[in-house]
């Protein structure tokens, strides 16, 4: 077995799981799990945009929840101020979320390390309280509930996301295209462009990079998944709540793609589905649980710098050295 | 055509606070020499290759190539002008492979900002690193990662990156230094070949290296140009020999 077929086939299996879940979730578990599932999905989306930025081109960002969160208002007050229909709502929360990550990165990329990270958290906790006090647009302390619109309306004949299967294949739809979009831009000479500035910016200018402009890219796309899990999420729970924009969900999802691996494609589903298991199944036992998720990071920084998805990596790359030895000594 | 100076620099000064590092700096450069810059510890030759290529901003003067006025252009501009350098600290892409390296050397010159190609099919730039390959000796280790590299293959391979933008001048800044002599031998070599076809400056510390291979030799001290001329020139100038040697009046 070559290392890409191990990619392979631990990238289908997801794949298959996720297409899957709807019915075989309920046989194993309760069929709430669903519904987590669904949520774990959106959320991963959260965690590739720390990853986006972190795994590729190496700037920390304890912000991405700001995004998140105009992605999120952005669709409730489209449906309820603006009277948007479901379309319209999702897009005008995605390109709000865009249009902010825009004029945030324009100043935050031009610093790295920890003075990034920490202009990004100011950027986050500024519309945070802004949210929170806004009464009259964002609902406050109470957050915006919406009635959700249908999403294509035939005379009498409406489909809306209040179908549970309906609802969970739209989100895989959006998620896993915005999986497709990552995949794709990892691959192109601008995901390797953002590799090269991670590695070494200064050689990076050196050789002709433009790497404010690199940067910046990155911080928009990024800003824009983060988006669309936030529009997803609105959608999902009919609601936006500033709680959701805190620097503690930004911190979250920063943990979800560390603990699956930085620099890889699908850890942060792994991660961010680990995680929200793990506060699912112990946070009702447990109050002290975060104990638990705060060791877990600390042995993942320590022994598998790459996380869970760089673990698979090396092991797979082990199984596949092995293999080739056990050919060659062969009769 | 012929009359403009490929690189210009005219009464350059840089004040790091109160030390002066460059001062008044004149140099004239033409296309198709090879250019050594020598001179001991702290005369400024490092610096000096910094503010042509930008990293740093000049004090005072003016820089330019081609004709062009570049003083204090971004640094990603300037390697687009057709200037590129190796460092000093040997740096590299490390977690990327010997020809993702080149790749994206080739390719910074013809625009990273297509998102959805596949970057494998960038047909020009897969060619242009296999060929700077095979002109590095690196051909056998071209999947390797950047990190598994020897020092002086890690030398060579900056000089690849170097050379994969497609410079018309090239500027190395002790490309041998640390490489032992054999190693030493073939650079010396491949900077021979590299120097038919663009324009060099080198800046060594190796005198043997330097009065065999550079056309022109300028001699920096405390932030000044003291002598510049052929390496004959150079040999016999005394005032050469009192910055390397000390004045003869001391012994």
């Amino acid at each position: 077995m070559r290392v890409t077929d191990t990619y392979k086939y631990g990238s289908w299996s997801l794949v298959l799981f996720t297409l899957t879940a709807p019915w075989v979730l309920p046989l194993l578990v309760d069929s709430f799990w669903v519904d987590i599932y669904s949520e774990i999905l959106i959320w991963s989306l959260l965690a590739a945009s720390v990853n986006l930025l972190l795994g590729y081109v190496g700037l920390l960002s304890f912000g991405q929840a700001l995004f998140f969160g105009f992605g999120m208002y952005g669709v409730a007050i489209g449906v309820v101020k603006f009277d948007l229909g479901f379309w319209s709502a999702f897009i005008f929360g995605i390109s709000l979320a865009t249009a902010m990550a825009a004029i945030a990165g324009s100043l935050a990329v031009r610093l790295t390390w920890h003075y990034f990270a920490i202009i990004t958290v100011v950027f986050s906790l500024i519309f945070y309280f802004t949210a929170l006090s806004w009464k009259p647009i964002t609902g406050g302390d109470d957050g915006l509930p919406f009635t959700i619109p249908p999403i294509i309306s035939f005379g009498e004949y409406k489909l809306t996301m209040t179908n549970a299967n309906f609802q969970y294949f739209f989100i895989v739809t959006i998620v896993g295209a915005c999986y497709w979009l990552m995949y794709r831009v990892i691959n192109s000479p601008l995901g390797r462009a953002f590799v090269t500035v991670r590695e070494n910016d200064a050689r990076a200018a050196l050789i002709g990079l433009n790497v404010y402009l690199i940067r910046l890219t990155a911080f928009i796309f990024a800003g824009f998944i983060a988006g669309v899990a936030g529009a997803l999420f609105a959608l999902f729970g009919r609601y936006a709540s500033a709680s959701y924009m805190f620097y503690h969900v930004s911190g979250e999802a920063v943990v979800w793609a560390i603990i699956g691996g930085v620099g890889t494609l699908f850890g942060p589903i792994v991660g961010t589905g680990l995680m929200i298991v793990l506060r699912e199944e112990l946070s009702s036992v447990w109050d002290h649980y975060l104990l638990l998720v705060g060791v877990a990071v600390i042995l993942t920084v320590i022994f598998a710098p790459r996380g869970i998805g760089g673990a698979f990596k090396v092991l797979a790359e082990k199984i596949a050295r092995q293999q080739f030895s056990r050919k060659e000594s062969g009769p | 055509m012929s009359s403009v100076p490929l690189l210009e620099v005219a009464n350059v000064n840089k004040r790091f606070g109160g030390l002066k590092a460059l001062q008044d700096v004149n140099l004239s450069l033409e296309t198709g020499k090879l250019h050594a810059i020598i001179g001991p510890n702290g005369a400024g030759k490092t610096t000096l290759f910094n503010v042509i290529t930008g990293t740093i901003p000049v004090t005072s003067g003016r820089i330019k190539f081609l004709g062009a006025d570049m003083t204090n252009d971004k640094v990603h501009r300037i390697s687009k002008r057709g200037l590129a350098r190796t460092l000093q600290i040997k740096s590299v892409f490390a977690n990327m492979t010997v020809r993702e390296n080149l790749w994206i050397a080739a390719q910074s010159h013809h625009g990273v900002f297509s998102p959805f190609k596949n970057w494998k099919k960038c047909v020009r730039s897969v060619e242009m690193a296999d060929i700077i390959c095979e002109q590095i000796g690196l051909t056998s280790l071209a999947d390797q990662t950047a990190s598994n590299l020897s020092h002086g293959d890690i030398a060579l391979l900056e000089m690849g990156l170097a050379l994969a933008t497609q410079p018309k001048l090239l500027l190395l800044d002790e490309p041998i230094c640390g490489m032992g002599p054999a190693e030493t031998e073939q650079t010396v070599i491949k900077i021979q070949e590299i120097s038919k076809s663009t324009a060099i400056i080198i800046i060594e510390h190796d005198i043997e290296v330097v009065f065999k291979i550079a056309d022109e030799i300028t001699v920096m001290a405390n932030g000044a140009v003291l002598a510049k001329g052929t390496p004959e020139f150079i040999a016999a100038n005394s005032d050469v020999r009192n910055a390397y040697l000390g004045d003869d009046d001391d012994d």
